[in-house]
């Protein structure tokens, strides 16, 4: 099984997980032991991240079933312990379920790119599709500076290359 | 699928050229009867195939993925990540401007290649 170090190396995976848990997560990460299972208290004596954040973190990533636990019952007092491990090996897979997830967007977009005729105030930076443009005289609502054709071919390019190319990895095309 | 099913596949599908049944044992640490019956049951569920191979003149199997595991570089424009991955927004992805700026990232990485 790759190392947590090794997956983080990926700069996708670490994009991926630095958006899930942020700077502290990954810090967690980076000095969770390698062997074994460990209580969120027993993982923030040995990492020195903040009790809080660890828990934050392990809840985070068990969404996201990157991380398991195993629990323990004292017969004594009856208190439960949480002993957690990371399943990291599973993020490409869980990558993958996301880019399923978030696909109808980006089609949507480009479908929008597609579709459209848009027009640019060059003094604000706001666009307008023309049937705005049209009903505001192109002329730009916000300073009256008049409105010019935008091209967007290369932004429309780009994303159905992409689009295309995740359909072709996925196997949905 | 057990722990053990899901760490061979895994294993299989991060070799694209695939994996010597021969070897694959070895890489999951258990022996080789477990292996075999491993390797049956995700050949069975559809996940792999198995190809005879001679290695130094041993028939063993090449074990390969049917189905590619993903490239998970998809998700960058340069080192930018797709913004729709986390977001817990209201989703207008046509007018959405971080999904915008993401675009930008990409047509600037097609340009620069």
């Amino acid at each position: 099984m790759s190392s947590a170090a090794d997956l983080l190396s990926d700069p996708a995976v670490n994009a991926y997980i630095h958006r899930l848990i942020g700077d502290d997560g990954i810090g967690l990460i980076e000095r969770f032991p390698e062997e074994g299972e460990y209580s969120d208290e027993e993982l923030a004596e040995k990492t020195g991240v903040n009790l809080n954040t660890v828990r934050h973190t392990l809840y985070t990533l068990y969404e996201k079933r990157l991380a398991e636990y195993r629990r323990l019952k004292n017969n004594e007092t009856g208190w439960l312990t949480y002993l957690w491990h990371l399943r990291l090996d599973r993020v490409t897979d869980v990558i993958e379920e996301d880019i399923r997830d978030v696909l109808e967007h980006l089609d949507a977009r480009l479908s929008y790119e597609e579709r459209n005729d848009f027009y640019m105030c060059k003094n604000c930076g706001v666009i307008f599709t023309f049937t705005d443009a049209a009903s505001w005289n192109f002329e730009c609502p916000n300073c009256d500076e008049m409105l010019d054709h935008f091209d967007n071919e290369l932004l429309a390019t780009a994303l159905r290359k992409r689009v295309q190319k995740i359909k072709e990895s996925l196997g949905s095309d | 699928m057990t722990d053990q099913e899901e760490e061979a596949l895994n294993l299989i599908q991060s070799h694209r050229q695939g994996v010597l049944q021969s070897e694959l044992w070895k890489l999951l640490d258990i022996d080789s009867r477990k292996c075999s019956r491993i390797v049956k049951r995700l050949i069975d569920a559809g996940l792999i195939e198995r190809i005879e191979f001679r290695s130094d003149g041993i028939k063993t199997y090449l074990l390969r993925a049917k189905k590619r595991a993903i490239d998970p570089s998809v998700i960058l424009a340069g080192t930018e990540i797709l913004p729709c991955i986390g977001c817990d927004q209201e989703c207008t992805p046509e007018e959405c401007p971080q999904l915008l700026d993401w675009i930008y990232q990409l047509a600037l990485e097609e340009y620069q290649e």
